[in-house]
């Protein structure tokens, strides 16, 4: 019976003791050996209760305020936060700490390359859909008995544009046909005709932004991806969401990758010489190839949103190919360059990297 | 090309200070345009940007200067999403367009198989 007792005594005591040890790690890692926030850790002092960064840079995160250090700097940080409400602080973070990291990854031209990627994606599916659009009308306006020979040719042209669709890339003999036949049948990309009226694809970068255009927007803030160097992007989730790319492989192959390159002196060119220059030069050929891009880049998308990616990998490779040559040219930029008078881009047709870049962008969810 | 004869660079004009022949903002702030330079130094901070352009290859200062300029007035516009809400914009569009043109293709594609279908059975008519 005491035995028993000794016994009970004992593990009790190892229990007690195990207890003792588990909250004491517990305590250690809670409090960490500082328990100071990023921003603090990297400025070496103390982080007080009410430092103002403590909520937004996580010690864990420390590459974060380092990017956001190097952008704007503590006091310019300190100065945006003490105009705004408390409900728009984080929103604001976010913002910033997202263009930071943007300007990390893309030092020349941050998010204003994103901003004007966005905008070309915009105009090539505009551009895609008028032409899906003009086809569609032509199959709606034909009499339900059809005449056998015009369907023979809708046939054909409706089995060109699927095989435009699915075809890598092919060889500009091939898209010349399709493209002809479009042409004949009154249909496809009217561009060869529209000099006159040449669209801007691009929109001035200093877009309006206005109060009334903002979103709610919601960032999915994620703290928890950290990579072996203890950094960890900010995650945005859209629906788009996993349209990001995992390679940096060039779907077309040997096709030529539309390039905006920056070969002297750098500046914005002008843009819509440049759009004239590709539509002079390539013709519709180039619009076909990219707006298949842009169809094969959105078949890609649905692939890619059943993914279950990491989003810092996701983040880390689409940006990876955000080519600081690359420069974008603004007709109406107010800042045009003054040196080294206009670019000469090497107009190509657009990768699918550059298609999904843009498309992809930083998956920002946005709440109306 | 020396500045010391020339009229100092709008960076040097904002922060009083001699504009030498070396001077790194001078090339891309010129004189004529004097907000650039503070809406960039309100925002970033000036030796964030002496920084960030030193660590950028000369043929792409430029560019570095202009995207700055455009983030820093879209921070001054709009300071709780700065660029970042037009980001957001462009891609929402992106992503209804996107939607647009496969519910078109979806259409156009119901349309071509009906066509083939009526276009197969008006051959076996005549046929048989």
């Amino acid at each position: 019976m005491s035995n028993t007792k000794n016994i009970h005594k004992g593990l009790l005591e190892r229990f007690l003791d195990l207890l003792l040890i588990a909250l004491i790690i517990f305590m250690t890692l809670k409090g960490g050996t500082s328990g100071a926030c990023a921003a603090c850790k990297y400025q070496r002092r103390r982080c007080a209760a009410d430092c103002p960064l403590a909520p937004y840079f996580p010690a864990e995160q420390p590459k974060l305020f380092q990017n956001v250090h190097r952008l704007f700097g503590v006091r310019s940080i300190v100065k945006i936060l003490e105009k705004l409400d408390e409900t728009q602080k984080p929103e604001a973070m976010k913002s910033i700490i997202f263009q930071s990291y943007v300007r990390d990854r893309s030092p020349v031209y941050g998010c204003l390359g994103v901003t004007q990627q966005l905008q070309y994606m915009i105009w090539l599916a505009e551009e895609e859909l008028k032409a899906v659009n003009s086809q569609l009308q032509l199959y709606r306006s034909q009499p339900q008995n059809g005449q056998n020979q015009y369907q023979n040719q809708n046939q054909n042209q409706n089995h060109n544009h699927s095989q435009m669709i699915h075809e890598l890339g092919g060889d500009n003999k091939q898209q010349e046909d399709v493209t002809s036949q479009q042409l004949d049948l009154g249909m496809g990309l009217n561009v060869n005709n529209n000099q006159s009226n040449i669209v801007t694809p691009f929109i001035s970068p200093l877009l309006p932004v206005s109060q009334t255009q903002q979103p709610q927007m919601s960032y999915t803030y994620s703290c928890s991806e950290v990579n072996n160097n203890g950094y960890s992007p900010p995650a945005y989730n859209t629906d788009s969401g996993k349209e990001i790319l995992t390679n940096n492989n060039n779907v077309w192959g040997g096709q030529k990758r539309f390039l905006y390159n920056v070969n002297n002196g750098g500046g914005f060119s002008n843009q819509n010489q440049s759009c004239h220059e590709m539509k002079s030069n390539n013709g519709v050929m180039a619009i076909q190839s990219q707006l298949v891009n842009l169809q094969m880049a959105s078949n890609h998308q649905q692939v890619e949103e059943e993914e279950d990616g990491h989003e810092y990998d996701e983040i880390h490779q689409f940006l990876e190919i955000i080519d600081d040559r690359q420069s974008f040219a603004d007709s109406k930029e107010a800042y045009a360059s003054s040196s080294g008078g206009s670019l000469k881009e090497q107009i190509d047709e657009i990768g699918e990297n550059e298609l999904r870049s843009a498309a992809t962008c930083f998956s920002l969810t946005s709440m109306n | 090309m020396s500045n010391y004869t020339n009229s100092p660079c709008a960076a040097c004009k904002f922060l009083r200070r001699k504009c030498t022949s070396d001077c790194v903002f001078a090339p891309y702030f010129p004189p004529e345009e004097p907000t650039k330079f503070a809406n960039v130094h309100r925002i970033f901070g000036a030796s964030n940007v002496s920084k960030i352009l030193h660590e950028v290859a000369p043929h792409q200062r430029e560019d570095a200067v202009n995207s700055l300029a455009y983030e820093a007035e879209a921070r001054l516009k709009d300071p709780v999403y700065g660029c970042v809400g037009a980001i957001s914009v462009l891609q929402r569009q992106v992503l209804r367009l996107q939607r647009e043109l496969e519910e078109t293709n979806a259409d156009l594609m119901r349309y071509a198989s009906c066509l083939g279908s009526e276009t197969t059975s008006a051959y076996g008519g005549r046929r048989g």
